[in-house]
């Protein structure tokens, strides 16, 4: 008797890192499913081998496991007829049925995993790539948690699919043809009662899942909202505390779990009355079998054994039957989330290419007539006029929003101008390949991101094969020397990505150590100091004139103090350029920068 | 466990009728196979009745076993129900009581969780913990069950069928228990693999721009795809150890079946039993057998629940940090600095025995106050283990002044004012506030009296207008449109499309950094308190808007102790008192001009600042 033991995808959603899919939990449809499979599909192309032994390996453990209850099925007759002597050739041809198909199901396992893994391996790959080496505009527009939901979420999802639903699918499909046809050959009339169970279950089904989806979707709704609270106000928690509103977060988290949990208990023993129902139903065709098989055995139509044979094909003929349902749900939901990853893929990538690969020698930057709208109809830039000498040092001042950071945006080549042109050495950006152009420009940006690495790998970003006398050089002259001996391990001690182990100051020294060794042509320093305080700036100050002695550097300060050296300064606002000078220059003229230097100065409104 | 268990045993008649019916449940599906063999051989065959068959008692059989078929159906979907309602009620129950907890934890306890465990412990674990609640309930009962009654059931067709359940079960349990034994530490490395992976990606999506403008995208591919071919290879070998149950199982089950049907033959032929019993059989150990499979199932529930058990535990055993003993006066250090400039910027400060009579509202007063992060969790002696932070540090705060505080970065100012309102406890000495040690306040009174403008700008997604009361819920529209004023933020509010009911978005993608600051501001101003800290709260503000805030704050806000930690001099310069801090102590106390002669630090930062000004 094949009792192939309960529902292999239920056992391994068991199994299955906290993805537990309810039957009738919110089932997402794709847009365009067809075409989406399609594509999906075409991922195992280069694995045909694998899916060639897949499908072998399913046939024959379907086979055997649809042949199994024909011979106990004959057995028993002999049982019934008292031919004794004939059972034991019975019983060894179900051993060998059944080792056929245990071995069979065994390397079903391990086609599917390998198979999955293989296609999974390579789709994330790719998937890295494609999100690395899209551009800026294209990440602006798409939140990073959406970014990161379909590159983690969808991607399991898929992969949890190809990896069990697939192989569950095609063997439920041959498992319920196998069935019916031996349930046809032994009794028509009584694979048409056994079937009234099928259509009830199926039926059940389809109504249960329409009355769950409501409470499902309210209660993801409510998780949602439980764990936005959660989020927020744990992450949040020395605000919380320093403003006494303890008691007013707890009240509004037991709220809200007291909510999920009604919702939780009604969604749920509505979910759960599936188990009992089905059991019921499973039970009914037993019965049905039972007391129908008796009676057509009295008629004579088919014997005892029959109705033996019948018990379990009516169970193997009703579990997929139940399974594909849900199968379809997870399918559709997989290959909604393979839309979001193919509209990922589909993107186009960022442009890099250019002619000159020379690298950048002077070190020249020319901007002229630059006009530039992050959202078309909002201009940012308004004709925009600058050339850099090479080896000078170049401040752009201004208050908050009036551009600075866009031009460093746009002489990296992170956006597309709307008309105008930059130059670097005299060669239009737009020629020079992304590469080479990068390479040559060492930023260091507002926000200071580090990644989880030791100190010495984050310092050596850009080239790591950079010795380690020169990245203890540079350390120096960004003050992280200081920074390396606080740390438990000195340069090797592993740094967060929160960077809950250095400040935020410290965290701005470290970005600045890591562009002073790219060794630059030209350095761009955004707000690179803010959180550093004015003395350990004026060392790293000092440094930074040594090391960009014949080097270009564009430095964008709100505090004023430290650019005051700057052969030129830019006053900005609102994307348009209000004065250039020096500083003595600027002073003298006692206009826009004048106002900014006296406000910081005096300390009081002017 | 246990903490968990007081938990369940609030609910136990649920949990208790939960488990009853589930045991009817069982019951009812093994009477199943006792009355189709009765149809078959007495039906059927005849046996008793001289081989007539019986059609009326096939029918009556079918009739009842119809009949418990309903009856089954029911007790399951109330087992369910009750295993439900315990399940999310103490799922419920603990949710709130670690939230509740988690509240009131010091900012020493929650360092030590860190912010991210926190949140995986009240959404995830506490769902794990409700999987086990409802396995212990149901699925352990219903496998005992199976295996209990299946066993007596066949035991009852005929005691030779025992040999083959003794045989098949040890088989199946080793087969469960070394599935079980290999995986599980294996999910554990899968779920490190796959944290790994992930915050790789969060890592480096949020970091495209570096990436970028280093050229590091062929490096991070490189990085990525080692973590990818550890996650696919720790998945792989998961998805093979348990492609092994299920074949094992199969073979082991249908050894028994074949082992049933050959017993059950010799004792056919012996006339003992009859054809319709070994039918029966056969549905009984694929019964007992299939409980066993679930045993599997259940393992895994048990053996994550239980890790996640510990863990929310683990929060819930965690006591508040809240009422400490005051060290004894005599265990106070004696001040190490002695250096002349020390000296003398200690007389600056007022002498602590002033502190002892009850002062007026607003002053702050720290004694011989020495501090260093984690010194708290009792496992490492203060000042040995952990770095200190701050030594021996020595300040009274007058009420109404407006105090300074500069200093490089690292030097411990932030973690100095942390101390006023009991963020954090002193690892030696003691802080008063009012004259009265922070240890002795109530915690909530101590903070409605020293009200903090975090580094951080800590927003919370609902409108402007909830953040700004936040802090006092009755306030009147005017109040709150005033500390908008001060904060210089009334200007900015007006220009938002709903003005003060403009929604502050998730991460503040709606205002800028400058914006959200004074919004923080502004909710400090308005909910006001004897002493205000402003911990360095006004970085990413243009310096008019600075300067305006600066003046406006002196201006409305002049009986209240206002405490500024700044980085530029021109910030502080008018401050009533200005301390420089470097290396977690207090260098020097005093006005703008009596630091410029005294203090050679300050003038350090004044020079690195303002040199060229002084010369003009």
């Amino acid at each position: 008797m094949s009792t192939t033991v309960q529902s292999s995808s239920v056992a391994r959603q068991g199994f299955r890192r906290g993805g537990r899919m309810n039957p009738g939990a919110p089932v997402e449809k794709p847009k365009d499913g067809k075409k989406t499979f399609g594509r999906m599909l075409a991922w195992f192309r280069p694995e045909w081998g694998y899916v060639l032994c897949l499908a072998l390996a399913v046939l024959l453990a379907v086979g055997a496991s649809v042949v199994g209850p024909s011979l106990q099925s004959s057995a028993i007759d002999k049982m019934v007829t008292r031919e004794f002597d004939k059972i034991p050739r019975f019983l060894g041809l179900m051993l060998l049925a059944y080792l056929a198909n245990g071995i069979a199901t065994l390397l079903q396992g391990f086609f599917s995993a390998r198979l999955s893994q293989r296609v999974i391996f390579r789709l994330r790959a790719q998937l890295f790539q494609k999100v690395i080496g899209l551009p800026i505009p294209w990440l602006d527009n798409h939140s990073h948690g959406d970014v990161m939901s379909r590159m983690t979420n969808d991607a399991e999802n898929v992969s949890n699919v190809i990896s069990s639903s697939l192989s569950s699918l095609f063997s439920g499909v041959l498992m319920l043809i196998g069935t019916v046809v031996m349930m046809l050959r032994y009794s028509p009339a009584l694979t048409g009662l056994t079937c009234v169970t099928v259509v009830l279950s199926v039926v059940l089904t389809r109504v249960m899942t329409r009355i769950m989806r409501r409470y499902y979707l309210r209660r993801q709704q409510l998780l949602g909202t439980l764990n936005g609270i959660v989020e927020e106000k744990v992450s949040a928690c020395r605000t919380v505390t320093a403003y006494n509103l303890q008691k007013q977060a707890i009240t509004e988290f037991d709220s809200a779990s007291d909510e999920l949990t009604k919702t939780g208990i009604s969604a749920d023993i509505i979910g759960n009355a599936m188990g009992p129902l089905m059991n019921m139903l499973n039970n009914l065709s037993f019965v049905i079998v039972a007391a129908f098989g008796a009676w057509f055995a009295l008629r004579g139509s088919i014997s005892v054994g029959v109705i033996s044979a019948f018990i379990i094909y009516s169970k193997q003929f009703s579990r997929p039957v139940n399974e594909l349902a849900q199968l379809y749900g997870q399918i559709q939901t997989a290959v909604a989330g393979a839309e979001r990853i193919f509209e990922i893929l589909d993107a186009e990538s960022e442009d890099r290419s250019g002619e000159s690969t020379l690298p950048v020698t002077e070190g020249t930057v020319e901007f002229s007539h630059v006009n530039f709208s992050y959202v078309p109809g909002k201009q940012i830039i308004h004709d925009f006029n600058l050339r850099v000498e090479a080896g000078k040092k170049i401040a752009l001042v201004g208050s908050t929003g009036s551009g600075k950071t866009t031009i460093v945006n746009l002489l990296m080549r992170f956006y597309p101008l709307d008309s105008g042109s930059i130059c670097v050495d005299g060669v239009d950006i737009r020629d020079i390949s992304c590469d080479v152009l990068r390479d040559s420009i060492g930023i260091v940006l507002q926000d200071t991101v580090l990644f989880t690495d030791t100190l010495r790998n984050n310092l050596k970003y850009a080239d790591h094969s950079i010795p380690d006398r020169s990245m203890l050089e540079a350390a120096q002259s960004a003050n992280c020397d200081r920074i390396a001996d606080a740390l438990p391990e000195g340069y090797d001690t592993v740094l967060t990505g929160a960077g809950a182990n250095l400040s935020q100051g410290q965290r701005q020294l470290v970005t600045i150590g890591r562009a002073f060794l790219s060794y630059p042509k030209i350095l761009i320093l955004d707000e690179a100091t803010s959180s550093v305080d004015t003395r350990t700036e004026r060392e790293i100050q000092n440094a930074m004139t040594e090391l960009m002695r014949d080097r270009t550097s564009l430095i964008i300060a709100h505090c004023l103090s430290t650019i005051r050296d700057a052969d030129q300064i830019i006053v900005m606002d609102q994307g348009h350029i209000m004065e250039t000078g020096t500083h003595d220059e600027l002073l003298e003229k006692q206009g826009y920068y004048y106002r900014l230097y006296m406000t910081q100065f005096a300390g009081q409104e002017t | 466990m246990k903490t968990i268990w007081r938990y369940v045993r609030k609910y136990w008649l649920f949990a208790l009728l939960a488990s009853a019916f589930m045991v009817a449940e069982v019951f009812v599906d093994l009477l199943q196979p006792d009355m189709m063999a009765r149809i078959v051989n007495e039906g059927i065959l005849g046996i008793g009745n001289n081989g007539v068959s019986d059609l009326p008692l096939i029918l009556s059989t079918g009739l009842r076993m119809l009949l418990v078929v309903i009856a089954g159906g029911l007790f399951g979907f109330l087992s369910g129900m009750f295993a439900n309602i315990t399940g999310y009620s103490c799922a419920n129950d603990l949710r709130k009581g670690c939230f509740s907890r988690i509240m009131y934890f010091s900012f020493g306890q929650t360092d030590r969780f860190t912010t991210g465990s926190l949140i995986t412990r009240i959404t995830n674990d506490v769902d794990q913990v409700r999987s086990l609640i409802m396995q212990m309930i149901r699925g352990l009962v219903r496998c005992a069950m199976f295996f209990v009654g299946g066993t007596m059931a066949l035991l009852r067709l005929d005691l030779s069928f025992g040999v083959i359940v003794a045989c098949a079960l040890p088989l199946i349990l080793i087969d469960i228990i070394f599935v079980v034994w290999r995986t599980n530490p294996l999910f554990l490395l899968l779920q490190q693999c796959l944290d790994r992976l992930n915050s790789m990606i969060q890592e480096d999506v949020t970091g495209i721009r570096v990436i970028k403008a280093f050229v590091q995208e062929e490096s991070e591919e490189k990085r990525f795809a080692r973590a990818n071919q550890d996650l696919v290879n720790t998945q792989f070998n998961v998805q093979m150890m348990l492609s092994f149950l299920r074949p094992v199982m199969n073979i082991v089950l249908n050894l028994a079946v074949v082992g049933i049907l050959y017993v059950g033959s010799v004792q056919v032929r012996d006339g003992s039993l009859a054809p319709g019993s070994v039918m029966a059989a056969i549905t009984y150990i694929s019964q007992i057998l299939n409980g066993m499979m679930m045993l599997a199932m259940i393992f895994q529930t048990i053996s994550r629940g239980a890790t996640s058990a510990k863990r929310l535990e683990e929060v819930l055993l965690t006591e508040a940090e809240l009422h400490e003993e005051i060290p004894a006066a005599d265990e106070l250090p004696a001040g190490e600095d002695r250096s002349p400039e020390a000296v003398a910027d200690r007389n600056a400060a007022a002498p602590a025995s002033e502190t002892e009579s009850p002062a007026k509202p607003g002053t702050v007063v720290f004694e011989h106050v020495c501090f260093s992060y984690g010194a708290d969790d009792g496992q490492t002696p203060p000042g040995k283990g952990n770095r200190e932070i701050l030594h021996d540090i020595n300040l009274s705060i007058r009420p109404g002044e407006t105090f300074a505080i500069i200093g490089s970065t690292g030097c411990g100012k932030t973690s100095l004012v942390n101390l006023i309102p009991r963020f954090y406890d002193a690892t030696q000495g003691r802080v008063l506030v009012n004259g009265r040690d922070v240890r002795e306040y109530p915690p909530e009174e101590l903070r409605e009296r020293v009200t903090v403008c975090l580094q951080k700008s800590e927003l919370f997604s609902t409108t402007i207008r909830d953040n700004i009361i936040a802090g006092r819920a009755d306030a009147s529209e005017e109040e709150m449109v005033r500390a908008a004023e001060s904060a210089q933020a009334h200007g900015f509010i007006l220009e938002q499309p709903q003005g003060y009911d403009t929604p502050v978005a998730e991460r503040g993608m709606s205002l800028s950094g400058g914006q959200r600051q004074r919004v923080a501001i502004a909710r400090a101003l308005l909910k006001g308190g004897d002493v205000m800290i402003f911990d360095d709260s006004t970085s990413a503000l243009d310096l008019r808007t600075e300067a305006a805030l600066y003046t406006a704050l002196r201006k409305d806000y002049e009986g209240v102790t206002k405490i500024f930690i700044a980085q530029r001099i021109a910030s502080v310069r008018s401050a009533d008192r200005i301390a420089v801090m470097d290396g977690g102590r207090i260098l020097g106390v005093g006005s703008h001009e009596k630091l410029m002669k005294f203090n050679r630090v300050y003038r350090e930062i004044y020079d690195s600042q303002m040199r060229e000004e002084e010369q003009e």
